[in-house]
C-alpha cells in the first residue's frame, strides 16, 4: 500500500513538469528514504556533495535548476554534512525577482547561516529593497528574513522600514512587522524603546492575526516591567473575553475550542500582571472562573486550556472560589488515565501547595502512586512536588525517598540537582542532630564528587564545633557516632575522593578529643590546600598528641 | 518566550526537516537530534509526551513514521505545544492531502514555508489554517 502511494506520488511528480522535481532529486530522495545503514547514507550524501559542487560551479545554470540545487544542499546539511560551499548560491537567490525562488534563497539563508555570518551582510541590502516592494508576499518574505538574520548591528538598516510598515493596508504583512520589531527588542532593547506605543497600538487591531501576534512581544515587555502595563489589565481581559465568546472568526477555531493559543498568551499574560497585585487580580477573576467553567475537559486542548487557567489562579491574588474550581480540576487531571494529564495535575498541585498546604494531602495516594510510576518524566515531575511539600513533619520520609531516587539517576546535571535538593532540605528541617549527621553522610556517600565542597565543610564545622547541645555528653556522643560511620565508609573500596577528605578531617577533628579545638584551627588554616595540610599535620601533631600519634600517622598515611 | 526547534525525525534517526530558533552548528545539531530521538524511542506510548532534556523540555508525538519534536522553554505549556504540533499536521495533511513522510521529503521547502507562518522568534504566531496556507497557494499559482 505504501509503494503504490509512493509509485502514483512520483508518477503524479512526473507530469509535472517546469519547477516539477527532476527524476535526479527524485531518485536523490528514494534513495536516501531507502538507506539502511549510516555508511550507507553517508556514501549517498557525499557523492551528492561531489555533484552539486560541479554543477553549482558551471555557468548558465537554469534558474529553477539553481533552486532544485539550493533544496539539495539542505539535504545534505540537515543530514549532518558541511554544505558551505553552496552558501554563496542561497544568498544569490535571494536577489531573485520570482518571488518562489527569492522566498527559497530566503529559507535556505536563514537555515544556513547564523545571524553573525559574514554573507549576511551581503542579503541586508536585498531585505531593504524587499521591504518597500508593491508586491506584499515579497515584503512579507522579507519580513521572515529579517526576524531571523538581522543582529544589534543591522537593525538601524531596517528599522525605519519596519516601522512604516506597521501600519500597511495588508494584515499579514502588519503581523510580520510586528514579530520583526519583538526582533529587535529581543537582539537590543534599546534600539526600539521609543517605539513601545507601537505594541500597544497593534493589540487593538481589526485583525485577529495582528492581535495575537503582538501578545508574544507584549508578554517579554510585561515581563521585564510589569507595571508599566498594569493598565492594559482591562483590555486584555476584555479581549479574552471575546474571543472565548466566539467572537474570533471561525478559521482560528481548532478542535472547536476558539482560538486556544490565543487564549493561552492570554491566560499567561494575566498571570503576570495579576500576581501579587489584589487590584489587578480582581480585574481577572471572571473571566477566569468562566473559562474553567466552559472548559471541555474530553480534549487535549481543552484540558491545555484548563491547565493554563490552573496556573493563572495560582499566580493571582487568592480567591477561595477559584481556588476551589482549580482543585476540582487537578482532581480530575490525578485520576485521568492520562499520564500528561497526571503530569499536569501534578505540576499544577505544586503551584497551589503555597496558597493552599492542605490540597497536598488531600492528594497524598495519587502522588504516590506518580511517584512509584515507571516514567521518568512524571516521576522528576513528583519530585519537584515533593520538595515543595516538605516540611519538619514529613522530611524524614520525603528525603529518605529523595536520596534513594538520587541514587538510581545516571545523569550527573540531574543526580547534582536532587543531591543539592536533599542537603536543602536536610539543612532546613532536620529533626534531629543525629539524622542530619546520618542524611549528609548518605548523600556524600552517593554523590560527593556533585554536591558542593562548601557543603562538607559546613557539616565538618558543625562536627568539629559542636551542636550546640548543652549536654556535653550527648555532643560527644553524636562525634563517636559520626565518627563511627566515617570509620566504616572509609572501609569501602571505591569512595569519591573529596568525600574521603571530608571523613579524614572528621576524624582528625573527633580522635583528639580535648585537642580538637586546636585541631580545628590547624583545618581552618589549611583548608585550601590538603597536601600542604597533610604535611604540617604529620610534623607537628605527633608532638602535641603524643598518646595519638598511631593513629594519626595511619590516618595520614592512609589518604596520601 | 519559547519554541527553541521544531524537528521531524523519523524512527531510524534520519532528520526529515530542522528548524532551529537558537543557532546551533552542525556538530550540535547532530548530537542533539540522535539524543533526542534515542530518549523518545525509549518510552511506550503509555508515559507522557514530554521528556526533560538538558535544562528545557522536548514535546514530542509520533505520527506513523516519523517523530515530530518540539524543544521548549520550562515555561511553555507542555499540552498547548503537543496540539500545536497536531495543528501542524493537520495544516500539512489540509495541504498534501493526507500527508505522509514522502510528502515532507518531496516538498521540504514547503513545509518549511507552512512553519514559518506559524512560528517566528520562537512564539506561535499564526494558527488559522487558512491564513497559514494562502501565502504559500498564492506563491504556488504566481509560479
Amino acid at each position: 500500500m505504501e509503494q503504490l502511494k509512493t509509485i502514483g506520488r512520483e508518477l503524479a511528480m512526473g507530469s509535472q513538469g517546469g519547477f516539477g522535481q527532476s527524476k535526479e532529486f527524485l531518485d536523490l530522495i528514494k534513495s536516501i528514504g531507502e538507506t539502511r545503514s549510516k555508511a550507507e547514507e553517508d556514501r549517498i550524501v557525499l557523492r551528492e556533495i561531489e555533484t552539486l559542487k560541479s554543477r553549482l560551479s558551471s555557468p548558465n545554470t537554469p534558474k529553477f535548476k539553481l533552486k532544485e540545487y539550493l533544496i539539495r544542499l539542505l539535504y545534505v546539511e540537515m543530514l549532518g554534512h558541511d554544505a558551505s560551499f553552496g552558501y554563496i548560491h542561497a544568498v544569490k537567490m535571494t536577489h531573485d525577482e520570482n518571488l518562489l525562488l527569492k522566498r527559497t534563497g530566503y529559507l535556505a539563508v536563514t537555515l544556513f547561516l547564523n545571524e553573525d555570518h559574514d554573507l549576511i551582510i551581503l542579503i541586508v541590502n536585498t531585505i531593504q529593497k524587499d521591504l518597500k516592494s508593491d508586491n506584499y508576499l515579497v515584503v512579507c518574505a522579507a519580513l521572515n528574513a529579517v526576524c531571523r538574520l538581522i543582529n544589534e548591528e543591522t537593525i538601524p538598516a531596517v528599522l525605519p522600514q519596519v516601522v512604516e510598515l506597521l501600519g500597511h493596508q495588508k494584515e499579514t504583512v502588519r503581523k510580520k512587522a510586528v514579530m520583526a520589531l519583538h526582533r529587535f527588542y529581543q537582539r537590543a532593547p534599546g534600539s526600539v524603546s521609543h517605539l513601545i506605543s507601537n505594541f500597544r497600538k497593534r493589540l487593538c487591531d481589526n485583525d485577529p492575526g495582528v492581535m495575537g501576534a503582538t501578545l508574544c512581544p507584549l508578554f517579554d515587555l510585561i515581563m521585564t516591567d510589569v507595571d508599566s502595563y498594569k493598565d492594559l489589565v482591562i483590555s486584555f481581559v476584555n479581549i479574552l473575553k471575546q474571543v472565548a465568546e466566539r467572537r474570533l472568526p471561525k478559521s482560528y477555531d481548532y478542535h472547536q475550542m476558539p482560538a486556544p493559543f490565543v487564549q493561552i498568551k492570554l491566560l499567561k499574560i494575566l498571570s503576570l500582571l495579576g500576581s501579587g497585585d489584589k487590584k489587578a487580580s480582581e480585574q481577572i477573576y471572571t473571566i477566569v472562573g468562566d473559562i474553567i467553567r466552559k472548559s471541555d475537559s474530553t480534549s487535549n486542548i481543552g484540558n491545555a486550556i484548563l491547565y493554563e487557567c490552573i496556573c493563572c489562579v495560582s499566580s493571582l491574588h487568592p480567591n477561595p472560589k477559584l481556588l476551589e474550581a482549580a482543585a476540582d480540576a487537578i482532581s480530575k487531571f490525578l485520576k485521568s488515565d492520562s499520564h500528561n494529564l497526571k503530569y499536569l495535575g501534578i505540576d499544577a498541585l505544586s503551584r497551589l501547595i503555597k496558597i493552599s498546604p492542605e490540597i497536598a494531602e488531600q492528594h497524598q495516594l495519587a502522588v504516590i502512586d506518580c511517584l512509584e510510576d515507571p516514567d521518568d518524566t512524571l516521576k522528576r515531575k513528583t519530585f519537584e512536588l515533593l520538595y515543595k511539600m516538605t516540611k519538619s513533619s514529613n522530611v524524614e520520609v520525603i528525603v529518605d525517598r529523595m536520596i534513594n531516587y538520587m541514587i538510581s539517576i545516571n545523569d550527573s546535571h540531574y543526580k547534582t540537582e536532587i543531591a543539592s535538593r536533599c542537603v536543602e532540605l536536610a539543612e532546613q528541617f532536620a529533626p534531629s542532630n543525629q539524622w542530619f549527621i546520618q542524611t549528609m553522610n548518605k548523600v556524600f556517600e552517593h554523590a560527593g564528587d556533585l554536591v558542593n565542597s562548601k557543603v562538607a565543610h559546613n557539616l565538618m564545622r558543625l562536627i568539629a564545633e559542636g551542636f550546640g547541645e548543652d549536654d556535653d555528653a550527648v555532643d560527644s556522643q553524636l562525634r563517636s557516632s559520626a565518627v563511627e560511620s566515617y570509620l566504616q565508609i572509609m572501609g569501602e573500596p571505591k569512595l569519591p575522593s573529596a568525600f574521603l577528605q571530608s571523613c579524614i578531617l572528621v576524624l582528625c577533628v573527633c580522635v583528639c578529643g580535648l585537642f580538637n579545638f586546636f585541631i580545628y584551627l590547624f583545618y581552618r588554616s589549611f583548608v585550601g590546600s590538603w597536601g600542604n595540610m597533610g604535611l604540617q599535620m604529620e610534623n607537628i601533631l605527633p608532638h602535641i598528641l603524643p598518646g595519638n600519634c598511631v593513629t594519626w600517622q595511619r590516618l595520614i598515611r592512609q589518604m596520601t | 518566550m519559547g519554541i527553541r526547534f521544531v524537528l521531524m525525525v523519523n524512527k531510524q534517526g534520519q532528520t526529515r526537516l530542522a528548524q532551529y530558533y537558537e543557532y546551533l552548528n552542525l556538530e550540535e545539531r547532530r548530537a542533539l537530534e540522535g539524543e533526542i530521538v534515542r530518549k523518545c524511542l525509549a518510552r511506550n506510548e503509555h508515559q507522557c509526551s514530554f521528556v526533560e532534556h538538558r535544562n528545557y523540555k522536548v514535546v514530542y508525538r509520533r505520527y506513523a513514521s516519523l517523530f515530530f519534536l518540539v524543544g521548549v522553554d520550562n515555561e511553555e505549556n507542555e499540552l498547548a505545544i503537543l496540539e500545536f504540533i497536531h495543528l501542524l499536521v493537520e495544516t500539512m495533511d489540509r495541504h498534501f492531502g493526507n500527508v505522509c513522510e514522502l510528502d515532507i521529503m518531496f516538498h521540504l521547502e514547503k513545509a518549511h514555508f507552512m512553519l514559518e507562518e506559524m512560528v517566528m522568534n520562537g512564539c506561535i504566531v499564526e494558527t488559522s489554517k487558512s491564513s497559514i496556507l494562502s501565502p504559500i497557494q498564492l506563491m504556488e499559482k504566481a509560479s
